[in-house]
């Protein structure tokens, strides 16, 4: 166990910074925002990080909280300032935001190491660190997914007029996703700069974007549990696909392809979906739902 | 103004609501009494759902007052509607499809500060709707007219003042209607004040105690609903200028 722990700690630190990078940008989605900001917000927390161990030699926890706590401030104003936007152009602002954050991490001076990035950063964050770290994002994550907060979760997602007539504040939603995305990127991204020691240009791009919402899709978009199979699948498959040598890529993609078509609830939907049919099959049929059979079944849709 | 009686919960004043050069409601005014049922009838696109969307904010007014409780409604955002205990259903159904129906009850009980009595607000809700027996059910599973009546109670478990009911027995059979009826009766014997826009005019002369008639967004009559379904206007609005001037011959 030891002996496959040293040999791949570099993989498991990444498979828990890669989870707290999907729920960045499943936060939001689950609030119905299309933003991809979750990548910005990994740079920005990145560079936080990095900066605060340089200069001011603080250690991981008061970093991870700096760039965790810059980011999901960025988030607020993100938020308020792209709140009248929905769908598509609000997913087009929020990538427009991404590639901003990258042209800074380019231009930034001293502050980012400009195109070759900062160096040398040494903490002493270890995997227990990491573990309470995502296990905090977890928890509060699985609180949202039961009871009033879910219940309100899923009307602002599905239906937000609906919610509005059942008292609930759409807008301050919407911003609390943009904050919480922020956290968490923030967060990821400053766990990573330490694990790596060094942080680029090259390494807070729009492949971040892709990277999580492909971990999502796959695992599934409407629960934290999704995010974590996918961020598993997708930080381990490289390691796994090597055997394919230069076809890794291709294989990759049908992976992404097949899970698109035949899973389009993802592998925690899946499961969802499954349980719900095994539980509807085991339900004896209700009474008052036989005797409303005669209603024309094209007026459900 | 009408001829309601009791106290008027609602106050409906000169209201106008455009979009650009189209008038969908031009000046309307009635009230309401407490513990009333009251119904709007017209023909498609006479503005009654545009009414129901300017009582719960989704439109803006262009001009006049909606007064619920002394409160001026168009002071208020649209989450605060519920709040003040005003709860509505819409044209289409419109629930949750990954919530259970005992859930998406609970989303209405939710609106209410009382959490300890969700619980039981659900369950009565539920029971006075008839949905006890499907409540773990999801609304994929469930017939249309279930479906509406999911609708209904996750308004009731609002524990509203005044519930908005937007043509509530669209696409039900005969049997279902006369039951969603027999459930508005009953809701109005507890003393829940209700406003219904429906098509069909004999479940309107069966459920309600006043009817509002409109016609392109001007209000024709209100008053008792026998009268009202008798007045020339509505049958000219309803049936056309030749058969309305046939009716009053």
């Amino acid at each position: 166990m030891n002996a496959f722990y040293d040999g791949h700690v570099v993989i498991i630190q990444a498979t828990f910074v890669g989870i707290l990078l999907a729920l960045s940008i499943q936060v939001p989605l689950r609030l119905g925002v299309f933003s991809f900001a979750g990548a910005g917000f990994y740079g920005i927390g990145a560079y936080v990080g990095g900066n605060v161990v340089i200069r001011a030699d603080l250690q991981a926890v008061p970093a991870i909280a700096c760039g965790a706590v810059a980011a999901a401030a960025v988030g607020l104003v993100l938020g308020l300032v792209l709140q009248r936007l929905n769908g598509l152009y609000l997913a087009m602002a929020t990538v427009a935001f991404d590639l901003m954050i990258g042209v800074v991490a380019v231009n930034g001076g001293e502050w980012t190491g400009g195109p070759t990035g900062l160096y040398g950063i040494l903490t002493d964050l270890t995997l227990p660190i990491i573990l309470v770290v995502v296990g905090v994002f977890l928890v509060a994550a699985e609180l949202s997914e039961r009871g009033r907060a879910h219940r309100r979760i899923e009307a602002v997602r599905e239906d937000p007029e609906l919610a509005a007539s059942m008292g609930i504040r759409v807008g301050a939603y919407r911003v609390v996703g943009f904050v919480v995305s922020g956290l968490a990127g923030g967060a990821a991204g400053a766990m990573n700069v330490m694990t790596r020691t060094t942080i680029g240009p090259a390494d807070v791009g729009f492949g971040l974007v892709i990277l999580a919402l492909t971990m999502i899709i796959v695992g599934g978009a409407l629960s934290w549990k999704g995010a974590v199979a996918g961020a598993i699948l997708f930080t381990w498959l490289p390691q796994v696909l090597t055997f394919v040598g230069e076809w890794q890529e291709l294989v990759y993609g049908c992976v992404v392809l097949l899970a698109g078509i035949f899973l389009p609830r993802g592998l925690y939907g899946l499961w969802v979906d499954t349980r719900r049919r095994l539980a509807a099959r085991r339900r004896p049929p209700a009474l008052s739902e036989q005797a409303h059979q005669d209603v024309p079944q094209e007026m459900t849709s | 103004m009408t001829d309601t009686s009791g106290t008027p919960l609602l106050v409906v004043d000169d209201v106008a609501v455009h979009f650009g050069g189209v008038k969908a409601v031009d000046g309307i005014s009635f009230e309401i009494a407490e513990g009333s049922i009251t119904g709007i009838i017209g023909p498609n696109g006479s503005g009654k759902s545009t009414l129901i969307a300017a009582l719960t904010r989704f439109v803006p007014l262009t001009r006049g007052a909606l007064t619920f409780d002394g409160v001026d409604l168009h002071r208020l955002r649209a989450s605060d509607i519920a709040r003040h205990g005003i709860a509505r259903t819409f044209q289409t159904v419109r629930l949750l499809p990954d919530l259970t129906v005992e859930e998406n009850v609970r989303l209405g009980a939710d609106v209410s500060k009382d959490r300890r009595g969700a619980p039981e607000r659900v369950a009565s809700a539920l029971e006075a709707t008839g949905l006890t027996e499907v409540r773990r059910s999801y609304p994929g599973e469930l017939s249309y007219g279930t479906q509406r009546r999911v609708e209904i109670a996750r308004a009731v478990a609002m524990a509203p003042r005044l519930l908005l009911l937007d043509e509530p027995t669209a696409g039900m059979n005969q049997g279902e209607r006369t039951e969603i009826t027999g459930l508005m009766k009953q809701l109005s014997a507890d003393g829940l004040t209700q406003l219904l826009v429906e098509h069909d005019v004999q479940m309107m002369l069966d459920a309600c105690d006043h009817l509002v008639a409109m016609a392109a967004g001007r209000l024709i009559t209100n008053g008792n609903p026998a009268d009202v379904v008798r007045h020339p206007g509505v049958r000219e609005a309803y049936l056309g200028r030749k058969w309305g001037a046939d009716a009053r011959a």
